[in-house]
């Protein structure tokens, strides 16, 4: 679909930017329908997400354990670049899809532990008990639901170590400011 | 009223996680796509596109090595043999504004943040094939059109000389980004 000819590509040219227009190359895959044409992709994709959501709870139960285990090997060896990455791999999946998966207090609390990753000026300064108490509330939130089915219990514990963290990483970041900005600036995320 | 024939799309999709790549592959297949293309990497994604000539790159942002970041400026290249023109979205966790303006600096098309919807996914979807914005090439960038309103006050450093303002309304990137659709 999408090979360019060079012969159908306009080019304006500019004192320091050249403006560069093709042929829109996907056009041919858009098409007019009624409506009230019965089909929606949409809703056909919501359904097929729903059908599989039997298998979230699994995921959601491997994406924490990978956590834990990332977090192990931190503190049996200590930082290293790699341990970090890891890490905050790990956080920023469960961060991600959580809430896909039902999840949406374990998302909040990965969020916050990548929040710590991310702008604490030193890793190995910033006391265990706070990394451990994110990731032991990400398991319990995973591994409990059943038992913290009432969700404002999970919300409430992601709430209260979202706040934690805030408080450490406003004061041990006082003297950066673009750290600062980052750590005040609202979410982009979608809320829905 | 518009719909995508997805059947006739061919997409390459590049997600470290394997449990967001089977979403990511049940909604295009919902959606109607049969050509969805996987990479766990931005490397093996690399090789895909130069081979499969996808129509459309999803990609995620943090992964190890080479990141979706990476494979973005490395897809946008204007000298290179395969096409450099190709819509990317960026599907990623990160939600903080700065990673919207990074993303665009990069020459992402469209920017999605996580958690996914099926309706979020296809409007980024539908918008990339409907309204294709003409490409930019400057000393240091080469991408999609940033510009996505007017702002006749506007006097960063950045503003380009000459030409007639001509600019696609579309709502910001990152006023996107901060909606599902």
């Amino acid at each position: 679909m999408t090979k360019n000819k060079s012969d159908l590509i306009d080019v304006q040219k500019f004192a320091d930017h050249h403006v560069i227009t093709q042929p829109n190359p996907l056009r041919k895959v858009l098409r007019r329908v009624a409506e009230e044409e019965l089909d929606d992709p949409v809703a056909r994709a919501e359904k097929a997400l729903a059908d599989l959501s039997g298998e979230f709870k699994q995921w959601m139960v491997i994406e924490s354990e990978r956590l834990a285990a990332a977090h192990a090997a931190i503190l049996k060896d200590s930082f290293s670049d790699t341990r970090r990455d890891e890490l905050f791999r790990a956080a920023h999946d469960i961060k991600g899809d959580a809430a896909t998966f039902g999840f949406p207090s374990a998302g909040a609390a990965a969020e916050s532990l990548c929040r710590i990753i991310e702008h604490a000026p030193d890793l190995a300064n910033v006391p265990s008990e706070l990394i451990a108490h994110h990731i032991n509330a990400i398991q319990a939130i995973v591994l409990e639901r059943t038992k913290l089915d009432n969700i404002s219990m999970a919300s409430e514990l992601s709430r209260r170590l979202r706040g934690v963290a805030d408080e450490y990483l406003a004061r041990v970041n006082h003297d950066r400011p673009e750290h600062l900005e980052a750590i005040m600036a609202p979410s982009i995320a979608p809320t829905d | 009223m518009f719909r995508i024939d997805f059947n006739k799309l061919r997409f390459l999709v590049c997600d470290d996680n394997p449990h967001m790549r089977r979403i990511l592959r049940t909604l295009l297949h919902s959606f109607g796509a049969r050509e969805v293309y996987e990479s766990e990497d931005g490397a093996t994604a690399l090789e895909m596109y130069t081979h499969y000539v996808p129509d459309i790159v999803i990609t995620d942002w943090a992964m190890p090595i080479f990141d979706g970041l990476e494979l973005a400026q490395m897809i946008r290249q204007p000298e290179s043999k395969g096409n450099p023109y190709a819509p990317i979205i960026m599907l990623t966790g990160h939600s903080e504004k700065r990673r919207v303006t990074v993303a665009r600096d990069a020459g992402v098309t469209e920017f999605l943040a996580k958690p996914i919807s099926a309706k979020g996914l296809y409007q980024r979807i539908l918008n990339v094939v409907a309204n294709p914005r003409p490409f930019i090439k400057t000393k240091t960038y080469f991408g999609p059109d940033r510009r996505r309103n007017t702002n006749a006050a506007y006097i960063g450093p950045e503003r380009r000389v000459g030409g007639q303002v001509e600019v696609l309304q579309q709502p910001s990137l990152l006023d996107k980004a901060r909606s599902t659709i």
